[in-house]
């Protein structure tokens, strides 16, 4: 295990920037079924996909929410193209979806015929338009202004996004009236430049 | 393009993916037709990537841990878990050739309704309400506890009585254009309507207009000759 491990290390060396060449390991997992390669974004993605499960309040079913989630990683690697997202993007989506799906199956009746999680949060598979060429420059950008937004913004964010929760829980939360709140996403999701035009609250 | 988009908020909400399916249904049936809100969501879908990436990662196999814990404070030390073996071992039983097995997708956005409607749009058993209005449940392909999800047909140029809303309304056109006091509508519109909103929407004289309604309540209607209406207009169940 230690030389496999070694051998996907080394691979990283051809990585842009500063972490692991994500497209790379993915392309080797989907061509070559590379275990080596799988295990370094494993060992990424995992720890940090458990993260989200206990963050969104899924404590019994966050092993669970992984194994799915790797799973799905493994079988359609083949699909990912880093054209149009970002692994970590890509991974993001995955999540979300295996998580709508274990709580969509807690609750669903055998007889029913129900759509899709899959159909409902459509994962970007290919694009032909030109924009999605500056699909990493966006998210390159993105990634920078999120690092200078200020704290009460990025909290709101995380509480509402990345955690889950409504607005008016996250209100009550932080002790903040909720138009104080929705000023905070408004504000930050146009630094984040994913807010374009105004709209009602 | 369509010109009625879902707010910015909706979108947030629904590429962080705590909207609601029924709510979904509607947004993910706009985003088909909507180039403008194709790019949004797959943005805010990098918000989500940007963020799962910087969150402090938890330890792995460590379920004995205090419930409240939000996040385990450690990177976690490559070899100490044996998850990913597990994980293999899983993926391998399961069988390899489940890859290949997947029915093929769809490529690009699409309407997600098109692999559930038992016929064509034309061609469905639509319910007549009213002379000029036709209704097709779709409760049983999507049942969401409290919600009420259709499509409506509304004969050209047929005007549907005015009416409120006790919850709110998500209309999308799939088919022709409606019109009502605030606008025109075209298919791809997304159109939010809350209780106060009082509204006849018109469709256009030379088609039918088809429509996707998610209700979180039951219509009523409020103009003075069509109360009578409510009992056949009312969604059962």
């Amino acid at each position: 295990m230690l030389r496999t491990k070694a051998k996907a290390m080394s691979e990283q060396g051809t990585a842009k920037g500063d972490g692991p060449d994500w497209a790379k390991l993915l392309s080797k997992v989907a061509n070559e079924g590379d275990t080596a390669a799988f295990r370094t974004v494993y060992d990424y993605f995992a720890p940090r996909i458990k993260a989200y499960a206990i963050n969104q309040g899924m404590h019994q079913q966050a092993e669970e929410l992984v194994q799915e989630v790797m799973t799905s990683v493994w079988r359609n690697a083949d699909k990912y193209r880093d054209s149009l997202a970002s692994a970590s993007t890509w991974i993001f989506t995955i999540t979300r979806n295996q998580r709508i799906d274990l709580l969509r199956k807690k609750s669903r009746s055998k007889a029913e015929i129900t759509v899709d999680t899959e159909e409902l949060w459509q994962i970007p598979t290919e694009d032909t338009t030109i924009r999605s060429i500056q699909a990493g420059s966006t998210e390159k950008k993105m990634k920078e202004s999120i690092g200078e937004l200020p704290e009460e913004q990025m909290i709101a964010v995380r509480k509402v996004y990345y955690e889950g929760k409504t607005h008016q829980e996250v209100a009550e939360e932080l002790n903040v009236p909720l138009g104080t709140l929705k000023g905070r996403l408004r504000l930050s999701m146009k630094k984040l430049r994913v807010m374009l035009e105004a709209t009602d609250l | 393009m369509s010109a009625h988009h879902p707010d910015d908020f909706t979108l947030l909400d629904y590429s962080a993916g705590s909207l609601d399916v029924a709510q979904a249904l509607a947004v993910s049936v706009h985003i088909a037709y909507c180039r403008h809100c194709q790019e949004q969501f797959k943005k805010l879908n990098a918000l989500g990537g940007i963020l799962l990436s910087e969150a402090q990662p938890a330890s792995l196999g460590a379920e004995s841990q205090a419930d409240d814990e939000r996040v385990a404070p450690r990177e976690p030390q490559a070899g100490t878990d044996d998850g990913f073996e597990a994980l293999m071992q899983r993926i391998q039983s399961s069988g390899e050739q489940q890859r290949a097995d997947e029915a093929p997708r769809e490529r690009g956005f699409h309407n997600p309704l098109n692999r559930y409607l038992p016929a064509s749009l034309d061609e469905l058993a639509w319910k007549q309400q009213t002379r000029e209005i036709a209704k097709f449940d779709l409760n049983k392909i999507i049942n969401v506890p409290g919600a009420r999800v259709a499509l409506q047909k509304i004969k050209a140029g047929a005007k549907v009585p005015t009416h409120t809303h006790r919850g709110n309304e998500l209309t999308v056109v799939l088919k022709g254009s409606f019109s009502d006091e605030l606008g025109v509508y075209h298919a791809g519109d997304y159109i939010a309507r809350d209780p106060s909103h009082h509204h006849s929407p018109t469709a256009m004289q030379n088609e039918d207009c088809i429509c996707l309604t998610v209700l979180d309540a039951p219509m009523r209607f409020t103009g003075p000759f069509m109360r009578w209406l409510n009992p056949l207009m009312a969604w059962k169940g």
